[in-house]
């Protein structure tokens, strides 16, 4: 896993949260962290930019939970409940899973690396299942044979705008080539074999 | 193509507990010139036997296996030609043997698959294979030559030819990577491509797809990481000398 990962950590104690800091900037997991002390104005912070986790001390959801629940739900967050207090079991199942104060470093970062794991297996089968229509117009042309310059004229695009759906195509089939992604637009039948202009 | 636990090869390993931990080093001795049965002799022994260095044998040997070998001693110039007989014979390999069957698979899986998108298949993999095949050309015709004309000049200082044009800098901007259809291929075959009947052929084809990719890395980790470096060293080498 190499893509960059934001991590939001809600947790008033300063020791805490920079410690668990720390421990993360250690660790192998790139990441980039931001925090907060309590639960005010976090939509606003969320809204800026794509978080994919949330760390958090479980008593600032006890008053406000459903809130909590609407925002993770809103911004598809996987969440962490961050424990150094005994808190009533089925309160921290709200939690996709839950670290504590005295988790030794590796287990903290198993943790978060299964979840992340979790979040790139459902982002992948999200993004299998659809390309664009754009991206359908681009790979059609792209199988009858045309350059990057002639799909942008006929589509009244720029070059640089084909060349990012040829990327999110590659990305989404697994096909990089021209020729293989021929065979793949043949396969899914969006385009017909006699038509291909040279075989 | 599958691993097996890697061990780190040392002269005073038996070279068949060498080819038993990783069958695939058969290859690897058969490039080099090496029959089997290997007895119960040492790695060192039976390169002595071939007239082959054995830091060289297990440079090569422990790429094979995933693991960067530094030898004791390291390799020289002499090492040239062991090491372009090897790419020789690599480049034989691919051509002659490994590309036919695949090929052959290939005919038979779309033989037996009516599906109307198996007839593009067969042309990929030739279209593929192509490129394949004028980058050993290019290497056996310009790359090779070259090389061992600049060996010959090291080991014969009367003879100060003017020096050529080409650089192996070259040679490494010319290395493409022809990685891409190949992954390309196994996504089809694993991914898209339509099926009927053809379980056995398919599975086949996958397979020695993945071997062809294993033998292809460890092909180009050897020019880069192995040969590579040696000429630019005899490179300055005459470059200093003049």
């Amino acid at each position: 896993m190499n893509r960059n990962i934001n991590i939001i950590v809600v947790e008033p104690s300063p020791l805490v949260s920079e410690g668990l800091a720390g421990i993360l900037q250690k660790s192998e997991i790139q990441c980039q962290i931001a925090f907060k002390s309590s639960l005010e104005d976090i939509e606003q912070i969320l809204a800026k930019k794509k978080y994919e986790i949330i760390i958090i001390n479980p008593l600032l959801t006890f008053s406000n939970s459903k809130t909590f629940s609407g925002i993770i739900t809103q911004f598809n967050l996987k969440s962490i409940g961050l424990i150094y207090a005994h808190f009533d079991p089925s309160h921290l199942q709200m939690f996709d899973a839950t670290i504590t104060v005295s988790d030794a470093s590796s287990t903290i970062i198993t943790t978060i690396n299964k979840l992340l794991t979790e979040l790139s297996q459902h982002g992948q089968n999200e993004l299998k299942e659809a390309l664009s229509k754009r991206e359908i117009d681009v790979l059609k042309l792209l199988a009858n044979g045309m350059s990057n310059k002639e799909i942008a004229d006929k589509l009244y695009i720029s070059t640089h705008t084909v060349i990012t759906h040829r990327k999110n195509l590659s990305h989404k089939t697994g096909i990089k080539s021209v020729s293989g992604l021929t065979i793949y637009a043949v396969v899914q039948k969006l385009v017909s074999i006699e038509t291909l202009s040279e075989l | 193509m599958y691993q097996t636990t890697n061990i780190y090869l040392t002269p005073d390993l038996k070279m068949s507990v060498v080819l038993l931990n990783n069958p695939y080093l058969l290859h690897l001795i058969e490039h080099f010139g090496i029959n089997i049965p290997v007895y119960d002799k040492s790695v060192e022994v039976i390169c002595q036997e071939n007239n082959l260095s054995t830091a060289l044998f297990l440079t090569f040997a422990n790429l094979y296996n995933g693991v960067q070998y530094t030898p004791k001693t390291p390799l020289t110039y002499k090492d040239t030609q062991p090491i372009i007989n090897y790419l020789k014979n690599n480049h034989k390999f691919y051509t002659e043997e490994i590309y036919p069957t695949i090929l052959g698979t290939i005919k038979q899986m779309s033989d037996s698959n009516d599906h109307k998108e198996m007839a593009l298949v067969p042309k990929f993999f030739v279209d593929y294979f192509s490129e394949v095949a004028d980058h050993l050309n290019y290497e056996n015709k310009v790359v090779f030559p070259y090389i061992l004309d600049l060996y010959s000049r090291i080991t014969n200082v009367a003879n100060t030819r003017q020096q050529p044009e080409y650089s192996v800098k070259e040679y490494k901007e010319h290395h493409n990577d022809i990685e891409e259809k190949l992954n390309d291929f196994k996504s089809l075959l694993i991914k898209y491509l339509p099926y009927k009947e053809d379980r056995v052929l398919r599975r086949k084809l996958i397979l020695s797809l993945f071997e062809l990719e294993y033998d292809l890395n460890i092909h180009s980790q050897i020019e880069d990481l192995i040969l590579i470096p040696l000429v630019a060293k005899m490179e300055s080498h005459l470059h200093k000398s003049k």
